[in-house]
């Protein structure tokens, strides 16, 4: 597995798979068919300061390709999470707690009690199905008072989790100039369906987040967009990511960690097999995966 | 787990029709659980779907025609599949079973292994056409609903499985009985991670794909869905 490993942030993945935050929960369900020593990384369901129910249902609509959900970031509350949940999150694992809210003072509450159980933190700033008025990323100046927050008052190597939906260079550097090194590019992309039978829309708030392999080329671009204009910025693309290949092409663009979410939901078992895939892909082509990182901008194979 | 089609078959205007294909571990499957359906070339999500039936080593879906599951199934005759997955329907004491429309499927497979009294509705009868009922039962078409007939009976023991609407009348109808109602619910990963099924309970949301598809009518807040 040496192919795999990589360095971001001080951090060590034993390889470049991270689980989203969202579709495999806090994990109790999802260990249950993956051992944590495969998975680079895991990242936790967005943890807020109250508990919050989610969305009512219907919370999810079909798509071809896809899937359109509506959650809305069900979770206990940072208290119970502290209590309950973090102190069991498995370290063999890179553990990546995501944290959200509304405003700077909930992302510090947050963080500040979940740190000590995370190896990193994620800044959900984009999750499409919370807020009237759009994601918090679409506000620059609440993005920045946040970001500015976390990053002056937490330790841990902090990760801005962007929107594909906004201008991603105008929020890549809003993160950077707020002392973010990391960012995930992106969220589920925001969509409608209609129900041709009533003439309403399946989901309660109209909106919610597109995932499925129809993502992919998006994420390559966005992914490849910021590391060409801040390539000091380490990247974790996520969004479409359900072939080996996949992974290979988003460190080809610029990701030094590549994310899965809805995959990795729907073939848990199929999770070791995946990676294992990858290292081949990497051998047979007589590369690493560090290799990669960005090579499209230096060239490609060299 | 991979399997061939064993038989796809249609009711008469192909508004319905009954999948089945081979499935060896035949101790495991209880009346109430379900399925996750999906062919090699989609849909990209597999579709939950309750056992209507487990018989001699063969499985048994009852759909309604017109999804994605059933165009991929034109041209691919393999079954990717994962299952059982839920709870079985408890055991009660022979209980009354109200069926609407496809909601017949797990009520058909209880009604099969445990001694009850079975009412089915159904919008057209072309539901009747492909679905075998068991002697005795009482089956019904639109306007007479399956809860028009069952309100007359003085059971204890309800089961009830059917379109949302249904259920909620159900439950209003049979308030001072033991009545359990199977839920329906788009479903991603069908294990509880995903959260996608969610069903607001007097102990707060549960998820139909873990803590149901069963939840006895006094637990559940339909009212959160509508």
């Amino acid at each position: 597995m040496e192919k795999l490993k990589i360095e971001v942030a001080g951090i060590e993945f034993k390889n470049p798979i991270v689980i989203a935050s969202g579709p495999a929960g806090f994990g109790d369900e999802f260990f249950k068919y993956v051992s944590p020593s495969t998975i680079g990384g895991f990242t936790t369901k967005t943890v807020t300061p109250q508990p919050k129910d989610g969305n009512p249902p219907p919370r999810l609509v079909y798509t071809k390709g896809g899937l359109l959900n509506s959650i809305g970031l069900q979770n206990p509350g940072v208290d119970t999470f502290v209590r309950e949940v973090a102190p069991n999150l498995p370290k063999e694992t890179v553990r990546i707690i995501s944290i959200g809210g509304e405003n700077a003072q909930d992302f510090l509450e947050v963080g500040q009690k979940v740190e000590e159980f995370a190896d990193m933190i994620e800044i959900n700033l984009s999750c499409p199905n919370v807020r009237e008025g759009g994601t918090i990323s679409s506000n620059e100046k609440l993005s920045s008072e946040i970001l500015f927050a976390c990053s002056y008052s937490l330790s841990k190597p902090l990760i801005a989790k962007l929107s594909p939906d906004g201008d991603i260079l105008k929020q890549a550097e809003v993160a950077l100039k707020n002392g973010i090194k990391i960012v995930n590019v992106g969220n589920s992309l925001q969509g409608a369906k209609f129900n041709i039978n009533d003439g309403k829309p399946f989901l309660k708030r109209v909106v919610g987040g597109l995932s499925g392999p129809a993502l992919l080329p998006i994420t390559l671009w966005k992914v490849y967009q910021v590391k060409a204009m801040f390539p000091q910025l380490e990247i974790i693309g996520l969004g479409g990511v359900n072939n080996p290949k996949d992974v290979l092409e988003c460190a080809i663009a610029g990701a030094s960690l590549v994310s899965m979410g809805t995959h990795a939901m729907i073939d848990p078992e199929g999770i070791d097999d995946f990676i294992l895939k990858t290292e081949k892909l990497l051998e047979e082509r007589k590369v690493s995966f560090k290799e990669l990182v960005g090579c499209s901008h230096r060239g490609g194979y060299r | 787990m991979e399997a061939d089609v064993k038989a796809m078959k249609y009711s008469s205007r192909k508004e319905y029709f009954l999948l089945s294909f081979e499935y060896d571990e035949k101790d495991k499957v209880e009346p109430g659980q379900f399925f996750r359906l999906k062919t090699p070339t989609g849909p990209y999500i597999a579709r939950p779907y309750s056992v209507y039936d487990f018989e001699d080593g063969v499985l048994t879906f009852l759909i309604k025609s017109g999804g994605e599951f059933e165009e991929h199934l034109k041209t691919s005759k393999k079954i990717i599949f994962d299952g059982p997955l839920g709870n079985a329907i408890p055991s009660l004491d022979n209980p009354l079973l109200i069926a609407g429309g496809v909601g017949y499927a797990p009520l058909h497979f209880y009604a099969k292994r445990n001694k009850s009294h079975l009412i089915v509705g159904s919008k057209d009868e072309e539901l009747f056409n492909l679905v075998d009922i068991p002697p005795a039962s009482v089956y019904t078409v639109e306007p007479t609903t399956a809860l028009d007939v069952a309100k007359h009976s003085p059971t204890t023991n309800i089961i009830a499985c059917g379109p949302i609407k249904m259920l909620s009348r159900a439950k209003e109808m049979f308030r001072d009985r033991n009545l359990f109602l199977i839920l329906e619910e788009k479903m991603a990963c069908g294990r509880g991670m995903c959260e996608g099924c969610a069903v607001m309970t007097s102990d707060g949301v549960k998820f139909v794909c873990k803590d149901g598809p069963t939840f006895s009518a006094k637990e559940v807040n339909l009212n959160w869905r509508n």
